[in-house]
């Protein structure tokens, strides 16, 4: 139940004829009483809203930064018109700040009987599931004057997966991948080779690939050669602890992480290695394992997409623990954490030796521009403190990644922008010296 | 952003099929609306309503058995024990027509020569009522009986009176005075106010510890004033005592009109708006009435504007902390601290650090003076030039110092870049 604008205003209105006519209770009676009597009719001859029927259909899953339409349909059973505002709740991150207002309300007017579809259309401003709250309809009577209200409940949620900005980088990633495949590339074995083909040697060829048996059956030196073994395993590590909370740009390190992922996953389903992903911060916060490389990208991103950083810090122990439990086998580790001295000093590196001991293992950084930026200022006082503490941390940083290095690590530092590239092309790198 | 079916004609049989009402329930999606069916209504609200009818009952139950205390005190029409109705009876086999008024107006018109004016609690009177009524009693020849008047009436009603701010103990008093209707009733419980001072040709009757409880003061005209420190002799249940009744019926019953004015609040609502007029009455009713009405819609404009369409939808929000926060909450600590020497030696390290692979010194090396400053000097064009105190010195002596040395070790990179 609710009252309308215009009961209101006649009511202001009935003040003239009580002032200048009837200036006595029995005036008030005769303007308020019809105004009664009237909004009871419209209440009276408004639909019901109880014994409305909504089904919601429309889009499940969206990119950040595109629309998704959610359709309700509104059947009216009743044998009264339905004239209503619905009110379609959805959290106000479902649309942009400030539209939430237009985007939510709906004018909807259905005949006795029939039904109607409502889009409503919205553009998420952050990652993660978004729930549909209640749907609301205020239906009001033929004169405007009084209006039913209710709400139903309709569950629909949409889940709005990471951008993956990065994938602009991916045509030229695989480009260079066709290359890396076409080439016989490399003329020593390592681990992570298999046994290409035999050709004939020429001046400049590692005499140490010479293969002594062909050349004893044929008249002229063979050569063997090696080329990148195909199915290797990359594991890929999300940490999802503080450190990843912290926002570079106006994007949380998290989301600059992902996209790195999604891009290492894209590239390396087509090279026709296999990509699991762990995200932990004190738990497995996801997990996706064994997929083929045709489903492996959307099962990244449904995986991604309600992540959040969590304020806690990370158990490397028990990261470890579960990356090792979900890479048995020998396997590229990519680790998406942060640089910073002390989780990696006191968490990380005593039980680096663990993961190094199997795999190959790769940890990826995401670096803030801001403090290159600070690093660079001058002109005053301020601002050469500025870029001291800046040098500071730049050291502590290099530091930390020194420390890495020197246990065998492969070291990626990065701007949010640059993340995503680099971590490609150190596995592409990788791939090419045969080291996965 | 609403999309209708079409209604045009060609889309007519869509239209039809779409609009199948309840017939097939089959189809029907379920019930979605969240407002409670009545049964849940009664379910929920039903406890409440017991506690309530409870509380009802109770209210009813506790004001029926109290009802008799209090209730129509000094009333000549009350039964009450505490009301007066024994002695109006009383008095009218006697043949004196008891009337009561409860206005002032009324009881100012009804002073007479041959009338008794009652006032059962003169205290409750405002000023200016007690002014009006003191005005017509004192020269009308009759008698005015006050009741108990305490010293916010007695200044206006009996001047030259005041009485005792302490009560007397005992109820009962002895007559000890010459008035006849005192003598002839004896013992009599007008024990109450005492008087303290009182005119000298008063009659002070009644000494409760040697002040009057009981004062006649003769007026203008054969009229007088009779105060009593207590009503009981007038209340149904103390009349049978002592000489209670016979006192009564003599000081009421000296005239053949009695006018028993009770004192009400509309009585005094009246006497002040037909005295002050406000501001309200000075306007025209018409605006008065149109600003109730304009109110009555300013209710139902509130009552419009506070509905909400459905509740706030919550949300829990990211936390937004930037990751270059603690560097520069570090900067901060640097400057409040003035630690030159710090910063310097932070800012002389990384230019080290980034100079040592451009002059081919490794970097495990670039802190010893002894290896990077003779490589340093090679590269350089300008000789002459010592960057020893730039690169090792020490550390500033002010910030200004800073300034320049952050400005030359970037100078000095520059060079070597170039060179």
């Amino acid at each position: 139940m609710a009252l309308t604008g215009r009961t209101a205003l006649l009511a202001a209105l009935g003040s003239l004829p009580v002032g200048i006519w009837e200036p006595s209770w029995t005036g008030i009676l005769a303007v308020n009483t019809p105004l009664a009597l009237a909004c009871a009719c419209d209440f009276a001859l408004a639909a019901p809203v109880r014994r409305l029927r909504l089904t919601r259909s429309g889009d499940t899953a969206v990119r950040l930064g595109d629309s998704a339409d959610v359709t309700l349909t509104v059947t009216n059973p009743s044998r009264r018109p339905l004239r209503a505002q619905l009110r379609d709740a959805w959290p106000p991150s479902s649309w942009l700040p400030g539209t939430e207002f237009e985007a939510s309300r709906h004018r909807v007017t259905i005949p006795p009987g029939e039904r109607r579809r409502i889009t409503t259309r919205l553009l998420p401003t952050r990652r993660g599931d978004r729930k549909a709250d209640r749907v609301t309809i205020r239906s009001s009577g033929p004169l405007g004057l009084f209006t039913r209200q209710g709400s139903h409940d309709v569950p629909w949620t949409v889940r709005v997966l990471p951008p993956f900005h990065s994938r602009k980088h991916l045509p030229s990633k695989l480009a260079r991948l066709r290359e890396l495949d076409g080439r016989t590339s490399v003329l020593t074995r390592g681990e992570g080779t298999e046994f290409d083909s035999l050709r004939e040697y020429v001046p400049g060829d590692d005499t140490r690939s010479i293969d002594w048996r062909a050349t004893a059956r044929q008249s002229t030196l063979a050569v063997r050669t090696w080329r990148p073994e195909r199915d290797r395993h990359i594991l890929i590590v999300l940490d999802t602890g503080r450190t990843s909370a912290g926002r570079v740009g106006d994007a949380p390190r998290l989301d600059a992480s992902m996209d790195a992922a999604l891009l290492l996953g894209a590239l390396a389903s087509r090279a026709g290695d296999r990509v699991d992903l762990l995200a932990y911060d004190r738990r497995i916060r996801a997990l996706v394992q064994g997929r083929a490389a045709g489903e492996l990208l959307p099962a990244l991103v449904n995986a991604m997409a309600p992540l959040e950083p969590e304020l806690v810090e990370t158990d490397a122990r028990g990261l470890t623990a579960a990356a090792l439990r979900t890479a048995p086998r020998r396997s590229l580790v990519v680790l998406l954490t942060s640089l910073d001295a002390a989780p990696v000093e006191e968490g990380l590196l005593p039980v680096l030796s663990r993961l190094t001991k199997r795999h190959t293992v790769l940890v990826a950084s995401v670096a803030d521009p801001t403090i290159a930026e600070m690093a660079g200022s001058r002109g005053n006082t301020e601002a050469v403190y500025d870029a001291a503490a800046a040098a500071q941390a730049q050291a502590e940083r290099h530091r930390t990644a020194e420390l890495l290095i020197r246990r065998g690590v492969t070291v990626i530092d990065a701007t949010p922008n640059d993340l995503a590239p680099a971590l490609a092309d150190a596995y592409l790198a990788l791939k090419a010296a045969g080291r996965l | 952003m609403t999309t209708r079916h079409p209604t045009a004609p060609t889309a007519a049989p869509q239209n039809a099929q779409d609009s199948t009402p309840p017939a097939r329930p089959g189809e029907q999606p379920p019930a979605t609306s969240t407002a409670r069916t009545p049964r849940q209504l009664w379910t929920r609200t039903r406890g409440l309503l017991i506690a309530a009818a409870i509380l009802l009952i109770a209210a009813v139950a506790i004001a029926l058995v109290r009802s008799e205390a209090a209730h129509g005190r000094l009333d000549p029409r009350s039964a009450d024990p505490g009301g007066s109705r024994a002695v109006a009876h009383l008095l009218a086999d006697r043949g004196v027509s008891t009337r009561v008024v409860t206005t002032t107006a009324e009881a100012r018109d009804a002073a007479g020569p041959d009338t008794t004016v009652l006032v059962a609690s003169p205290d409750l009177l405002t000023d200016r009522q007690q002014a009006q009524l003191h005005a017509a009693t004192t020269d009308s020849g009759g008698r005015t009986v006050l009741i108990a008047p305490g010293t916010p009436s007695l200044g206006t009603l009996a001047p030259h009176v005041t009485a005792d701010p302490a009560p007397s103990l005992d109820a009962l008093a002895r007559p000890g005075c010459t008035l006849s209707a005192a003598r002839r009733a004896g013992d009599a419980e007008t024990g109450g106010r005492r008087y303290a001072t009182y005119p000298a040709d008063a009659d002070t009757c009644y000494r409760s510890e040697s002040l009057p409880t009981l004062l006649r003061l003769p007026e203008a005209k054969g009229g007088d004033t009779v105060l009593i420190g207590a009503p009981d002799i007038l209340l149904n249940d103390r009349l049978d005592e002592h000489g209670n009744a016979s006192l009564a019926l003599q000081l009421l019953g000296s005239r053949p009109h009695l006018v028993w004015y009770l004192p009400s609040l509309s009585d005094d609502a009246r006497a002040t708006d037909s005295e002050r007029r406000s501001f309200f009455d000075l306007l025209p009713s018409g605006w008065l009435w149109g600003t109730l009405q304009l109110f009555v819609a300013a209710v139902l404009a509130a009552f419009w504007r506070g509905r909400r369409l459905g509740r706030l939808v919550p949300e829990r929000l990211p936390v937004a902390i930037r990751a270059s926060e603690a560097v520069e909450g570090r900067a901060r600590l640097y400057r409040k601290a003035n630690a030159r020497d710090r910063a310097a030696s932070a800012l002389r390290t990384a230019t080290r650090t980034r100079l040592a692979p451009l002059i081919g010194v490794p970097p495990s090396q670039a802190h010893t003076p002894e290896t990077l400053l003779p490589a340093l000097t090679a590269a350089l064009h300008t000789p002459g030039q010592d960057p020893r105190p730039l690169l090792f010195g020490p550390p500033p002596a002010n910030d200004a110092a800073l300034t320049a040395l952050a400005d030359q070790l970037d100078a000095l990179e520059r060079e070597v870049r170039h060179s």
